[in-house]
């Protein structure tokens, strides 16, 4: 037990590390000579092979074979990926359990390096596929390649770094002190597997914050850009202007602003209450068939409410609440059903005391009294929570919306309108009024959501927690 | 300012749990009444029956003469302090005394009036302004009360409003809760598992055991005739001690009983009234309160010879936990001025004692159906 620690797996994780480092830097080098020297050679050289390997069908190779790479890709990018999560899950699993026993982190450790191979392969697979062989392509595969090779590189170097300093550690207690010291050891591992995962979690986060602002980036500027409506191949605007914004007022969009917003009230008030007053009947009343009644809701709810579309309209078009009076006819849609959505209000209210109730009970309340002036004062975060979702429903909606106002710009709402500026013969004349539009639509609930974030967030995880 | 009559109440709970079986009292008006039992003997659910938030399943429940089986709790004029308090958590201290004030839409100056006058009397006036997760346990337990206060009801409830707060704190508020008594002047019913809250605050305890009342009395009654063998165990502390024994007649014609070979000789009224009911010789329940058993320096054929297992020293009393040759434990009470230090230091664990009791303090019990010999059956 008091052997000395060998620091020879620390070293040899760091000689590997440094001489990957050297030989992607290496090789990067070497490719950029190469291509300034002949720019196409090794690229071609790449295609050629490439189109060998996957695509050997003489029929239209740029395109049917690309498309099935990049699907088998993307699908298999998937697996790779589900490989990588439960390898994770699986090592983090042994670290929590503190093993001892290595044998219990290689199953997840072994998950973990076939989904990270797999994904790999197949991700350049679904690059080869959708950059079609370009030589831009080759650039991307380059940089990513010698990426993934550096970061590997780090992580190896990292880890020697860290095992050396635990072997000199350990060393060093054992001559001083004769036995190894107390805690060192596991603290410094962890400290360092704490390090490497939060280096990892970190730039998992980061790049998944990057993808998903990208759009929002590109829609922002697309609408400052005056120089053409067309959809372009670029992003940056070559001319800036407020002209796509102004342009707004003199279409139809007012119209369909006031459509949604109209709509998006009425639901949020009417739905908000329907459901407070359900979810504090179903938490507080005992009555016959409430169990059957809630499963029942329960059961229903599960069928997705596209299944409804096609009676619905028959129904609203005998009301003669389509196309042009499609804003009464969608509220109705919208807060129709809106009881069934009690659970997690109903999860909070249980979570209030009873007695509370009794004891206003005695102060002499009525059940509604006790429900506005005791239970919902203390479930703010759930009615502040019930009200955005309610809002949130009927202004992004597109598919209802888009069927019982049928092609009638007075009953539309702003996604159904935006959405009909992309058609063929719009898009070139309206593609950036149409981002202008979507930054509109954006700006209330984004003003929403940041004031009433905290609640919003209380209101999710609320069912589990006393408010 | 009200009387209370429960006649053949009774709660079933989904129809097969009976938890309060065929429960009759009259409660007079002004009177406090004590409610006191171990958990689930069903006190609180009568007690809820009372205020309405139960609902009573068979049997009837009158308050000054009108029966409420079907009123609303809001209709009844009842105030009610519950274990956990029940504050609003989301009001101040103000709002949650004025709750009910402005439920009755009475004038903003009139609520305030009643507010500050039930502050003071509770002692609470700094604390209107803050939120009831800022105060204390005791300070909340008096916004309770407060809050029940000040509507002027005609019955006040309490449900074990102190078992929540802490030792020094309970006994500082039971003398409050018999101040506040004496200040409102109404018919109070107070529930409590405590039996020395029910027996300093009660002018009649009322005893429940799994849904039966043991037995109805003032404090005095139920301490110095309780009914049956419950009673007795469950009034005082420690407890009764319960030895089975022999009762029978002695040479000069007084009843005597025989525990663990001595013979101890009735007296007293006691010794009357056995004589009175002419009882028959058998076995019996003697019951002998701890504090009415005595140390005796020598032995004799009136002791009983026991072994010390544990002294706990309660400060003006000591309690010493005994045990018989027989392995009976029995426990005795000794005022600490009745030893003096030198014997006190004796009193380790293993010495052997002599132990006697006096005829007349003796309880006597049916070993069949743990009654009371000595109560006449009404």
């Amino acid at each position: 037990m008091n052997k000395k620690k060998s620091y020879s797996p620390a070293l040899v994780s760091i000689l590997i590390g440094v001489v990957l480092c050297g030989l992607v830097f290496g090789l990067l080098f070497l490719v950029r000579n190469t291509l300034k020297a002949n720019d196409t050679g090794i690229v071609q050289m790449a295609q050629t092979i490439g189109r060998k390997i996957v695509d050997p069908y003489p029929i239209n190779p740029d395109h049917i074979g690309a498309v099935l790479l990049s699907l088998l890709g993307a699908i298999m990018l998937v697996v790779g990926a589900a490989l990588i999560i439960s390898g994770i899950a699986k090592l983090f699993e042994a670290i929590a359990e503190n093993e001892r026993n290595m044998m219990s982190y290689v199953p997840g450790a072994l998950m973990l390096l076939c989904g990270a191979v797999i994904a790999y392969g197949f991700a350049k697979a679904l690059l080869l596929g959708v950059t079609r062989f370009s030589t831009e392509g080759m650039y991307v595969h380059l940089f990513i390649d010698a990426g993934i090779l550096l970061i590997i590189a780090a992580l190896l170097i990292g880890m020697g770094c860290s095992r050396l300093v635990r072997a000199q550690k350990y060393n060093r207690s054992v001559k001083i002190y004769g036995m190894p010291p107390a805690d060192v050891n596991r603290s410094m591992g962890l400290k360092a597997s704490n390090l490497i995962s939060g280096i990892g979690i970190h730039t998992l986060l980061v790049i998944m914050s990057v993808v998903w602002l990208i759009p929002f980036v590109c829609i922002i500027l697309q609408s400052f850009r005056v120089e053409t409506a067309m959809p372009v191949g670029y992003v940056l605007p070559k001319t800036w202007g407020f002209g796509n914004y102004t342009g707004l007022l003199k279409t139809d969009f007012p119209k369909w602003y006031l459509n949604t917003f109209i709509m998006a009230l009425v639901v949020a008030v009417l739905q908000t209450i329907i459901v407070l007053c359900m979810s504090y009947v179903l938490s507080r009343f005992r009555f016959k068939m409430r169990k059957p009644l809630m499963s029942f809701m329960l059961i229903l709810g599960m069928f997705p409410g596209m299944l409804t579309m096609i009676i619905l309209y028959r129904v609203l078009k005998d009301l003669g609440l389509t196309q042009a009076n499609a804003v009464p006819g969608l509220i109705l849609v919208y807060i129709a059903s809106s009881g069934m959505g009690y659970y997690v209000s109903k999860g909070f209210f249980d979570t209030i005391p009873k007695s509370l109730d009794e004891a206003a009970c005695m102060d002499g309340a009525t059940k509604a009294q006790v429900l506005f002036r005791i239970i919902l004062p203390l479930a703010k975060p759930i009615v502040i929570y019930t009200i955005l979702t309610a809002f949130m429903a009927p202004w992004g909606d597109f598919v209802f919306a888009r069927y019982i106002s049928m092609n009638t710009s007075a009953g539309m709402n702003v996604a159904v309108g935006l959405n009909s500026w992309l058609s063929l013969d719009q898009i070139n004349s309206h593609y950036t009024m149409f981002c202008a539009g979507g930054v509109v639509v954006a700006i209330p609930v984004t003003i929403l959501f940041l004031c009433l974030q905290r609640y919003y967030v209380e209101g999710v995880t609320g069912g589990a927690v006393k408010g | 300012m009200a009387s209370v009559k429960l006649t053949n109440v009774k709660k079933i709970y989904d129809k097969k749990v009976v938890a309060v079986h065929d429960f009759n009292l009259e409660i007079k008006d002004k009177e406090f009444v004590v409610f006191v039992g171990p958990s689930g003997c069903g006190k609180s659910t009568t007690l809820r029956m009372i205020a309405g938030l139960e609902d009573i399943s068979e049997g009837t429940i009158e308050i000054d003469g009108e029966v409420v089986n079907d009123l609303q709790p809001k209709d009844r004029n009842i105030a009610m302090v519950f274990q956990n308090y029940a504050l609003y958590p989301h009001m101040t201290v103000y709002d949650n005394i004025a709750f009910s004030l402005r439920l009755q839409k009475l004038p903003e100056d009139v609520i305030y009036n009643k507010v500050t006058n039930a502050a003071e009397i509770l002692g609470i006036t700094d604390y209107l302004m803050r939120k009831p997760r800022a105060l204390s346990g005791g300070q909340r337990q008096r916004v309770a009360i407060g809050r029940a206060m000040v509507r002027d009801s005609k019955v006040f409830l309490m449900d074990e409003p102190l078992s929540n707060l802490d030792a020094k704190l309970r006994n500082q508020m039971r003398a409050e809760i018999i101040l506040l008594r004496q200040k409102l002047d109404t018919t109070f019913v107070y529930v409590t598992h405590d039996q020395t809250e029910a027996m300093t605050l009660g002018d009649r305890i009322v005893i429940m055991k799994d849904g039966y009342i043991m037995q109805v009395g003032t404090p005095t009654q139920v301490f110095e005739m309780p009914e049956n063998l419950f009673v007795a165990e469950f009034i005082g502390a420690p407890k009764m001690n319960i030895m089975r024994t022999n009762l029978r007649r002695n040479m000069n014609g007084n009843y005597c009983v025989t525990p663990f070979g001595s013979e101890i000789e009735v007296t007293g009224f006691k010794n009357e009234e056995l004589k009175a009911l002419n009882a028959r010789d058998g076995e019996i329940i003697l019951g002998v309160r701890p504090e009415h058993i005595t140390l005796t320096e020598n032995g004799g054929p009136n002791t009983i010879p026991v072994t010390l297992e544990v002294n706990e020293m309660m400060g003006s009393e000591l309690h010493l936990h005994v045990y018989t040759e027989d392995g009976t434990r029995i426990i005795v009470r000794v005022p600490t001025v009745d030893l003096d230090p030198e014997k006190r230091c004796s009193l380790v664990s293993g010495k052997k004692l002599n132990i006697t009791f006096t005829g007349k303090v003796m309880h006597f019990f049916d070993p069949k159906t743990e009654r009371n010999i000595l109560v006449k059956e009404d």
